[in-house]
């Protein structure tokens, strides 16, 4: 007898669906722990959808893409890795719920962190009550690190107040009557972007360069002609922008249009971003812009990320791909230095009692950290040079000369 | 004083923009008591059909109004008449945000499904240049966008003071059941007035894209602060919204100098307040919103 195709299928929905629930009912006793066999189940929240979805979504890649490398590479502690990854719709209050049922319910070995300030804080408040470790890819700001957490590590070069520091220290290193007078600055109000700028902000201060213009826009701002009228009008020697991305080709090209000319900009996140020399035009020569990760950098296993990466997905890794990327390595040099990984108290208190001590070599470079979690190094300066995006600070990474000068845009 | 005269005329040029983009919003709601949550979500689609338009053939994005009007008013006609003019009468203008609000989040979906959520700009030759007049630089993508503005709502306003069609949708606005009893066809005529408000939206979506950034979700964004625009200017009146989009338009702009972004923005909402609790039909709509 020949069974007609919506039965077949709905036959089939139904023997997934069953499998699917003997794997879940399954989960959070048996086969896991800490007698070393079955995956070792790593639980993770991102925001798949709302506000962060696109970066969310990239840091999915990345750790997807890093689970699937360590189980071609023998697993860890000879274990294959399993993700269990949530989708918390970029939501505080969900993602705190969602980590709640990965530790208690779902049973997981070890959690990885979520994308961005906001749902960092919360997540990591429940990875200590639980005494898990708790290394996160994307909570850079000060807020992250001032709540008392002694479980967190942020996985990424530095914290946003450090993103400028090798300009910064550029900018002191010029005899001082070639050093930029006043600057201005424009920031988002969000924690992240306006920790880039007040970071370069208070070190620019202490070198006497004077404060012409301090304004902070809401995130929702569509008119960016009103900001621009006040830094062109201060005509500041430097223009720094706290920026995500829209906000920052909106406000650069509202500078253009006043025939606003510094000597200097800088502006954080956007300028790394492929689309925004498309949105640009040719005038990108000489922005300045921080960056956590290039995959043209030669630390020991980057080479080998970017072309499994590129392989797996098509085209190279960004820095969201590369923060998730350094999480999975942190994690894994805490596992195998202290052979094991189980929701057990001691075994967490043990991974981050290591990290604490320990450097550990990945993707984005050697990775230290303070008590708060805080990581001990700056980001790498690029500007479009020629067109390019380029490193240009610090001198021992750059791949082209630091333009002092900026040209006209 | 240049940053006074060079807000001054930011403020201008913005509040030219907001009140093209407000238009059909003040429309809607005169013709048929229709709150259109989805009116922004329109203009962020104008503005992806612009880019798309740009990208595709290469032309400048103004062309791509020769195709996307007339698709904005057939769609204007075809959702009133087969989503709108089927709800209730006695529930109309509160069903038609929940429905309006529906409409908003299948074009953003639709939008990021089909062209990714990434930011979207056209990038245009003269997209940086300025000409400069009375020392203050003004940025020609924004002359344009105030051109079509005024184009768009002299247009509109012919259109409902000289022709036929303007008195009936006019009759319809002020009174329907006597517009029925002298023979017109509200019903027709509603179809049209809806159609109109939204070929405004595939005017102002372009200007938009001209001069700014874009993404789906980024019409929610927008759609506060025009709301904002055509309460304070009387719902219903399009002569109203223009004033109230001038008004603050520039208050925004000049704001700016001494309180700040943040602050200049919130103007927006304590005038909605102040005009909610001192002159609640707004200031020009007058007999229309005081029925409801």
């Amino acid at each position: 007898m020949k069974v007609k195709t919506p039965h077949r299928i709905a036959g089939l929905a139904v023997a997934s669906c069953l499998a699917l629930t003997a794997c879940m009912s399954s989960g959070s006793d048996t086969d896991s722990g800490e007698d070393g066999t079955g995956p070792i189940k790593i639980g993770i929240s991102l925001p798949l959808t709302g506000d962060f979805s696109e970066p969310g979504k990239g840091v999915q890649r990345g750790y997807e893409a890093w689970a699937e490398y360590i189980n071609e590479n023998g697993g860890l502690l000879g274990r294959d890795v399993e993700l269990t990854i949530l989708d918390d719709q970029s939501n505080a209050d969900r993602v705190a719920a969602d980590y709640e049922k990965l530790i208690n319910s779902d049973g997981v070995d070890l959690v990885f962190g979520p994308f961005s300030t906001r749902l960092v804080v919360p997540a990591a408040q429940v990875a200590q009550d639980y005494g898990f470790l708790f290394v996160e890819p994307a909570g850079a700001a000060e807020e992250v690190f001032t709540q008392g957490f002694d479980n967190l590590f942020y996985a990424a070069p530095a914290v946003a107040d450090d993103h400028y520091n090798y300009l910064a220290d550029a900018i002191e290193a010029l005899p001082e009557d070639e050093r930029p007078k006043t600057a201005a600055y424009a920031a988002m109000d969000d924690p992240f972007a306006m920790g880039t700028a007040y970071g370069l902000k208070t070190r620019l201060e202490e070198m006497g360069v004077e404060t012409v213009v301090d304004e902070v826009y809401p995130p929702n701002t569509t008119d960016f002609g009103s900001i621009a009228a006040k830094v062109a009008d201060s005509n500041a020697d430097v223009v720094v922008g706290g920026t995500q991305y829209q906000d920052a080709v909106n406000m650069i090209v509202a500078l253009q249009q006043l025939n606003y000319q510094p000597k200097m900009a800088a502006f954080s996140t956007a300028p790394t971003n492929p689309e925004f020399p498309e949105a640009i035009g040719d005038k990108t020569e000489g922005i300045l812009s921080p960056t956590g990760y290039t995959p043209e950098a030669d630390f020991p296993t980057n080479q080998e990320f970017v072309d499994f990466y590129t392989e797996l997905n098509g085209t190279p890794p960004a820095e969201d791909e590369a923060n998730a990327w350094t999480t999975g390595q942190v994690v894994a040099a805490a596992v195998e230095a202290v052979e094991c990984a189980s929701p057990d108290p001691e075994c967490q208190g043990q991974l981050i009692d290591w990290l604490r001590e320990n450097e550990v070599d990945t993707v984005v470079g050697p990775l230290t950290w303070d008590a708060e979690g805080r990581p001990q190094g700056a980001h790498l300066i690029q500007q479009y040079v020629d067109g390019k995006i380029r490193i240009v600070l610090p001198e021992e990474a750059a791949e082209a000369d630091f333009i002092v000068e900026k040209p006209q845009w | 004083m240049s940053l006074f005269v060079q807000s001054l005329v930011l403020g201008v040029l913005l509040g030219g923009l907001y009140a093209l983009l407000a238009a059909g919003l003040t429309l809607y709601f005169g013709v048929m008591r229709v709150v259109m949550i989805a009116h922004s979500a329109f203009l962020i689609l104008a503005a992806y059909l612009a880019w798309w338009f740009t990208n595709e053939t290469g032309l400048d994005p103004l062309l791509s109004l020769v195709l996307t009007v007339p698709l904005f008013f057939g769609m204007g006609v075809v959702m009133q008449r087969s989503l709108i003019s089927r709800l209730r009468p006695a529930t109309l203008t509160m069903m038609s945000v929940l429905l309006t609000f529906s409409i908003a989040l299948v074009i953003e979906g639709t939008l990021g499904f089909v062209f990714s959520g990434t930011q979207r700009r056209i990038r245009l030759d003269y997209g940086g240049s300025s000409i400069e007049i009375a020392g203050a630089n003004v940025a020609v993508v924004k002359l344009i966008a105030f051109g079509l503005a005024v184009v768009s709502l002299a247009a509109l306003f012919l259109i409902m003071k000289k022709t036929q069609f303007g008195q009936a949708l006019r009759a319809t606005i002020q009174h329907p059941e006597a517009a029925r009893l002298i023979g017109i066809n509200t019903e027709r005529v509603a179809g049209y007035g809806f159609g109109l408000g939204l070929a405004t939206a595939a005017i102002g979506g372009t200007a938009l894209a001209l001069d700014s950034t874009f993404y789906p979700s980024l019409h929610w964004h927008w759609i506060g602060p025009l709301m904002a625009i055509i309460v304070v200017g009387g719902l219903g009146s399009i002569p109203g919204a223009a004033i109230a989009a001038m008004v603050l338009g520039m208050g925004q702009a000049l704001l700016q100098i001494p309180l700040g972004t943040t602050w200049a923005q919130t103007f927006f909402y304590i005038a909605l307040f102040a005009t909610l609790m001192v002159r609640p039909q707004g200031f020009f709509g007058g007999r229309l919103a005081q029925r409801f």
